[in-house]
């Protein structure tokens, strides 16, 4: 018996779960859409990629050392708009195994221009005049488990076997200082030179407080209150300067060229907050 | 899945209303009938003694197909990188899903060696944390550590996940199991997972004597039940017999493998490795991360005056005069008397676990 009652609550509640996320989307009344660029810059440089191992050097770092970049990525979640009179819009956050139904969590990546716009929809009609968002995964998204699309290891999703969780903000390329050796192996390789920055960690959890806990919120003000109604649609333009952070952390090539654990990472995190600016916006 | 409180909060509401509508429904209708639709065999139940389980089922709900199909994945060496290597060649039913004496680490693709003791599988639904450093967080992530691994399958995610998409049955095991026509990785982990927190083991003699079934002690097992909770429980507490918590329990000085440390990235966790539940500990020789122990007179023995200092060895270990906890010989073998009555036959001859292909 109490096993029959579990099962169809089980379903009862499934397809009531459903049933009030698309409430959620159907509920609101006047809404329209707000887009959130992200530009990524390296100091004054719009970024460009170049192949790994490469040393054609773009860019330079504080202390004159040289560097390119192959791989720039990370992930913007939880997105938030606050306005002057109280308007407020979160974003629907969903993880999911069904890649379409993963919803509120973003890949941005340098080499995809398509995926630097995030369309958010049903913005409530209003004023508005700061965003918020997480850069990364944070506990809600890992602690769900196994998700498609953007968050499925064996596709897109970079993500640490070893201390379960999403790689937030990857950095690779090539810097004439760093001392790495070229490493080949079985179906990978490692190229001459390079460096690999990649900064992870979520976990801060009781009662075990010795976790590095790396995901940064970002909170930017758009200057002025921008109009979101039916028929405006405003984009707000954010520019991502990585020399922010790898000044802001100093780091040196010739030390610092391989990042893979939260604890080496914070340095870098330390300075997301400060590497996001909003540049300006289309009303 | 997450949502927002107040999208919470309105499910919630709407979730009782639905539930009162539902149990009323159930107790005017036949109720016979639909106890005999259901098939018990694939429905996850928590014992009454145990605590709430940590696995997120409203995600992934337990059902006969996705049972069985991470069933069948359980048994497939298409896993490993040559398929060579199955999830059962190192967590083996007989010894309760952890590794038999004969591979005191595990023994991976082109037999390479691993630097651990595969651990038994049982009540994973109840964890927080798993493998002997909880990295991982959540047991969909738990798989992926074993194929990945280069000393264990070797094989990449994807590669799996393509090998599944080219294979003969698993893209109609998995239309029915999840209505996809495309199979990926987290539908696999998902199978992996309903198949996994099915395995729960609460029907030792112990349980059966403490849930009043009739079954009864010998005097040897209840002094040893005593003993233990004087010099064991403070570590491997309540139902599940553990705490889950990482320490350093004394069997080196210093550390080849850091443990915890390696997960914390903090010095006082060097060393540390996670209390494992002690159901079925009578099966699941070798003992300890390095399988540093045979038997569990070795294992009491090391505890009663085999200890080793180091900065972190736990606190619970040298409190008295004298390192390690004080027992006789005679009470050491009370306590063992007392461990082997945690072991569930049930759970080990359990057909839901055994290899669907043989």
């Amino acid at each position: 018996m109490k096993t029959t009652h579990n099962i169809l609550l089980s379903i009862l509640l499934l397809t009531l779960f459903i049933a009030c996320d698309e409430d959620e989307n159907m509920s609101l009344e006047a809404s329209g859409a707000f887009v959130v660029e992200f530009d990524n810059y390296v100091g004054t440089q719009q970024m460009q990629l170049d192949p790994a191992g490469s040393t054609d050097y773009r860019y330079a770092n504080a202390s004159g050392q040289e560097f390119n970049l192959s791989t720039f990525r990370y992930y913007v979640s939880n997105i938030k708009l606050e306005g002057p009179d109280g308007e407020r819009f979160e974003d629907v956050m969903n993880v999911s195994a069904n890649a379409d139904d993963v919803e509120g969590y973003y890949l941005v990546l340098e080499s995809d221009a398509s995926s630097q716009f995030i369309t958010l929809n049903d913005v409530p009609t209003g004023a508005y005049d700061k965003i918020t968002f997480i850069l990364g995964i944070a506990e809600e998204g890992v602690q769900e488990g196994a998700a498609g699309g953007i968050l499925d290891p064996a596709e897109d999703a970079w993500f640490w076997n070893w201390n379960a969780g999403y790689i937030n903000l990857g950095i690779e390329g090539t810097a004439a200082d760093s001392p790495q050796e070229r490493i080949e192996g079985d179906g990978w390789l490692v190229e001459e030179n390079t460096f690999g920055l990649h900064v992870g960690g979520w976990k801060e959890v009781e009662p075990d407080d010795n976790y590095v806990n790396n995901i940064r919120t970002v909170t930017l003000d758009l200057g002025a209150a921008v109009t979101v109604s039916e028929d405006m649609k405003p984009q707000v333009h954010i520019v991502f300067d990585l020399l922010k952070i790898l000044d802001g952390a100093a780091i040196d090539f010739s030390q610092t060229y391989s990042v893979h654990s939260p604890l080496l990472g914070a340095p870098l995190a330390d300075q997301i907050p400060a590497a996001f600016t909003v540049d300006h916006v289309h009303q | 899945m997450y949502i927002s409180r107040f999208t919470a909060n309105v499910c919630r509401w709407v979730g009782s209303l639905i539930l009162g509508v539902c149990l009323t429904l159930l107790f005017s209708c036949q109720t016979d009938e639909i106890e005999g639709m259901v098939d018990r065999k694939y429905i996850f139940v928590k014992p009454d003694n145990f605590p709430e389980p940590t696995y997120t089922f409203d995600n992934n709900p337990v059902t006969e197909k996705g049972f069985e199909l991470g069933r069948k994945l359980f048994f497939d060496p298409v896993l490993s990188r040559d398929g060579s290597v199955s999830c059962n060649n190192c967590h083996i039913q007989a010894t309760a899903f952890a590794d038999g004496p004969q591979h005191p680490m595990s023994v991976g693709v082109d037999n390479r060696r691993g630097t651990r003791n595969a651990p038994a599988l049982t009540n994973l639904a109840f964890m927080r944390e798993f493998f002997w450093d909880g990295g991982v967080t959540h047991l969909d992530f738990v798989p992926t550590n074993a194929i990945e691994n280069a000393q264990e399958m070797d094989e990449s995610l994807a590669n799996v996940v393509d090998k599944l998409n080219q294979d003969d049955e698993y893209p109609a095991l998995f239309k029915e199991a999840f209505g996809i026509d495309t199979i990926t990785s987290p539908y696999m982990l998902h199978a992996f997972s309903q198949f996994l927190v099915m395995m729960v083991s609460a029907n030792s003699k112990y349980d059966k004597y403490m849930r009043n079934e009739g079954e009864s002690l010998t005097d040897a097992e209840l002094e040893g039940m005593k003993l233990f909770e004087e010099k064991c429980a403070s570590c491997h507490e309540g139902i599940l017999f553990s705490d889950f918590s990482f320490r350093n329990n004394g069997i080196n000085a210093s550390f080849g493998d850091e443990g915890r440390a390696r997960i914390t990235e903090h010095s006082a966790d060097q060393g540390k490795f996670r209390v494992p539940s002690l159901r079925n500990v009578g099966r699941t020789a070798p003992y300890m991360h390095n399988a540093r122990f045979q038997t569990l007179e070795e294992v009491l023995r090391h505890y009663a005056g085999g200890v080793v200092d180091s900065p972190t060895l736990d606190p619970l270990l040298s409190n008295g005069a004298q390192l390690g906890i004080s027992m006789t010989e005679e009470e050491q073998t009370k306590i063992i008397a007392f461990l082997k009555t945690l072991s569930d036959y049930d759970f080990v001859a359990d057909q839901r676990f055994t290899n669907p292909n043989h």
